[in-house]
């Protein structure tokens, strides 16, 4: 089973692929130490199968390390060493100057035996070890051998017999290790020697094989788990963080001092997310803020004039005055709440809007007569300068959009002032100017003026206007493909133009 | 009593002054900073309920301005209830603060409050002998017996008692009990203290020639 933790997969994984690694070195390592051994071992043997073989039959054709044996004790004419007699028991005499090749004070003991071609042994050292004179050890010879093959040069064909064999492969019995050679004549030659030291030695190499390779497995394992913590550590960092944040405080932030790596970067990524989702969120407080103020009002107004009313017995008319009151209060919560929920569906998109070609220059002397009143209260004239412009949209939204600029140019204007409108079409765009002879807005709020629940006056509170009007019209207009601006001059006026796409 | 209120919502102001002079307040009224500056300014009044978001000059304007000139409680009244327009408020020398939208019966207490706190007292009830004076009630009791007074002689009693051991002159009496709608006439007054005497006793209420009244 697969441990969920990425930490602890990256840990089995590396502690794997170290562990195969460590294998492989390690058990090459031994391999190569064991045929070094060997090889040196084998040649030793092989240096002393030709002795024997020299001294039996004199030296090889060439090589005059050895001192041929007497020519008289093989009569036979012929190349030396063939066609002699078979040897028998007793024949055979290691030469003086070779006995140290076979002194039993060296750590190998090496040995050698000589059989006959019917296994009858005709010489062996003194210092054989006694298993192997067992007749069957040549049994034990083929059967200890893994390679069947090997059985053939043992019993060799006649016509091998001719020439002489190459030396057979050295193997090993228990602590031993042999080497044969089979003389033409049938004779074979054995030649061994104790393989204990090479074994303790090989052993002991195993062993602190192991020992360094679990030495480096642990080092790997204990530095790849420092490695793995340490670069996982920005995520528990990041996680914990997150965790502050989803629990609400929204001014946490990853602390993002390995920046360049790669977590570094994600921790970046996040925190400007963090930081967008915080100022999100603050404009979202604020306007919630705002807008349970803005009912703060008209509900007082409704609780005193109603706790008023209610402390006695009252007469018709007072109590008229009450709910009259009260009426004009819940009239400005609906109003408030209106504008409200227009905001949050133009936020959410989820505004609707008829689309359909009508004429903008009716809807604007439409809008105009609609506010005539008002500007009569106030002494403002109005005038119009509007050719008709076809654009495609949402009459009554946009009717609402010209009303609103309208109202706010005959509220915001000086008594006996003027209000022009002027509607003309620019690069294809219908293009609608209010302006106004009032105090103008100064240049600090000229920004914040399509803000919500901004107010050129900010205490204005009893006018019933909450500061949503140009926050809608700008959603709508915006909604519309189209933008608005404002451009003020103080004590000057102001002029508000909204820009349309026209229908060509 | 009387008390100034600074209020720019017209329905508001009209029934929370109704309601404090049913209450037995003497109340001015202003719908703008500037207007409730200069009242303000112009008169002792025992309380003052101010709002923060006004035409003009804004409520905090209006305190900070006032503060250099006058120790008058005020009350203010805000829309916001954040912990710093609260600590702006008191910090800038208003006495207490209600926030919209408010019980009327919150308003009534947190001034009788300021305005006991203004006078140095720390409970409702003033004891003068045998009369006791419950603020909070607007009970007037003599040897225990609860005595029925009109608004006009309670709030007599009370400011007498408020001051007690002051000489309080008759123009501080009128400016208390009567507000702007009133006619001041003079011999009201007399009218007034006569008939708490009446039921009092005659001692209760010296009269400091040429000086004014006074409870001992």
């Amino acid at each position: 089973m697969i441990p969920k933790s990425i930490k602890w997969r990256l840990q089995l994984w590396y502690g794997l692929i170290l562990v195969v690694v460590l294998a492989g070195f390690g058990g090459t390592a031994y391999q190569l130490e064991r045929n070094r051994q060997f090889r040196r071992i084998d040649d030793e043997l092989h240096k002393r199968i030709g002795i024997i073989g020299n001294a039996l039959h004199g030296p090889p054709p060439r090589g005059q390390r050895f001192n041929p044996p007497p020519r008289d004790d093989f009569p036979d004419d012929g190349p030396p060493g063939r066609n002699r007699r078979p040897l028998r028991p007793g024949d055979f005499h290691l030469p003086e100057q070779d006995e140290h090749f076979f002194d039993a004070s060296d750590p190998n003991q090496f040995y050698f035996r000589i059989t006959g071609r019917d296994g009858v042994e005709l010489a062996s050292s003194t210092n054989q070890p006694n298993k192997l004179t067992e007749p069957d050890s040549q049994v034990s010879y083929s059967q200890s051998s893994h390679h069947p093959n090997q059985f053939a040069p043992i019993f060799p064909a006649p016509e091998q017999s001719q020439t002489k064999t190459k030396p057979q492969p050295a193997v090993n019995f228990g602590d031993y290790r042999e080497n044969i050679e089979i003389l033409p004549s049938g004779e074979m030659i054995w030649v061994g020697c104790s393989i204990a030291p090479e074994l303790k030695e090989l052993r002991r190499a195993k062993l602190s094989l192991l020992g360094i390779g679990g030495l480096i497995l642990i080092f790997g394992l204990l530095g790849g788990w420092w490695l793995v913590s340490r670069s996982l550590r920005p995520i528990s960092e990041i996680s914990s963080t997150a965790v502050k944040i989803s629990a609400g405080d929204l001014s946490q932030r990853i602390n993002t001092v390995e920046a360049e790596s790669e977590l570094g970067q994600l921790a970046t990524v996040l925190n400007s997310t963090f930081a967008r989702l915080e100022t999100a969120f603050a404009q979202q407080k604020q306007f919630a803020s705002d807008a349970a103020h803005e009912l703060r009002t008209p509900v007082s107004v409704i609780l005193t004039q109603t706790q008023t009313s209610l402390a006695r017995e009252r007469d018709a008319a007072s109590y008229k005055q009450t709910v009259e009151a009260c009426q004009r209060a819940a009239q400005r919560m609906r109003k408030l709440i209106e504008s409200l929920l227009a905001l949050a569906r133009f936020d959410a998109g989820q505004e609707i809007l008829k689309r359909s070609p009508f004429d903008f220059s009716r809807t604007v002397s439409d809008c105009a007569e609609l506010v005539q009143p008002l500007a009569d209260e106030r002494g403002v004239k109005i005038s119009i300068e509007a050719k008709p412009i076809e654009i495609i949209g949402d009459s009554e939204r946009l009717a609402q959009v010209v009303t609103n600029l309208l109202t706010n140019a005959i509220q915001y204007n000086q008594p006996d002032g003027e209000v022009r409108v002027k509607l003309e079409t620019q690069n294809g765009l219908a293009v609608l100017m209010v302006a106004d002879t009032g105090a103008g807005i100064a240049p600090e709020n000229l920004s914040r003026v399509f803000g919500r629940f901004f107010r050129a006056d900010q205490a204005r509170t009893g006018s019933g206007n909450a500061g949503l009007g140009l926050a809608i019209c700008k959603a709508i207009v915006e909604a519309h493909g189209g933008t608005i601006e404002v451009a003020s001059a103080e004590n000057v006026g102001t002029t508000f133009s909204v820009r349309l796409p026209a229908e060509a | 009593m009387r008390i100034l209120i600074v209020e720019d919502e017209p329905d508001l102001l009209a029934s929370l002054a109704q309601a404090l002079r049913e209450e037995g307040y003497a109340v001015d009224t202003a719908d703008n900073g500037d207007d409730g500056l200069f009242n303000a300014e112009g008169t002792d009044y025992a309380a003052i309920v101010l709002d923060v978001m006004l035409p003009g000059m804004d409520g905090w304007e209006v305190l900070k301005r006032l503060r250099k000139t006058k120790k008058t409680p005020v009350l203010m009244l805000t829309a916001r209830d954040q912990t710093r327009d609260r600590v702006k408020g008191l910090d800038t020398g208003a006495d207490d603060y209600v926030v919209k939208p408010f019980d009327l019966e919150e308003v009534f207490a947190r001034l009788r409050s300021i305005i006991r706190r203004s006078a140095n007292k720390s409970t409702n009830v003033i004891a003068l002998g045998d009369v006791k004076v419950d603020t909070a009630a607007r009970l007037v009791s003599l040897k225990d017996k609860p005595v029925e007074l009109t608004a006009r002689e309670f709030s007599l009693v009370e400011f007498l008692a408020l001051h007690r051991g002051e000489v309080v002159t008759r123009t501080q009496l009128y400016e208390h009990l009567f507000d702007e709608n009133d006619t001041t006439m003079s011999n009201l007054l007399d009218v007034h203290v006569s008939n708490v005497r009446k039921k009092l006793g005659a001692e209760f209420i010296a009269t400091r020639r040429g000086h004014g009244y006074c409870i001992e």
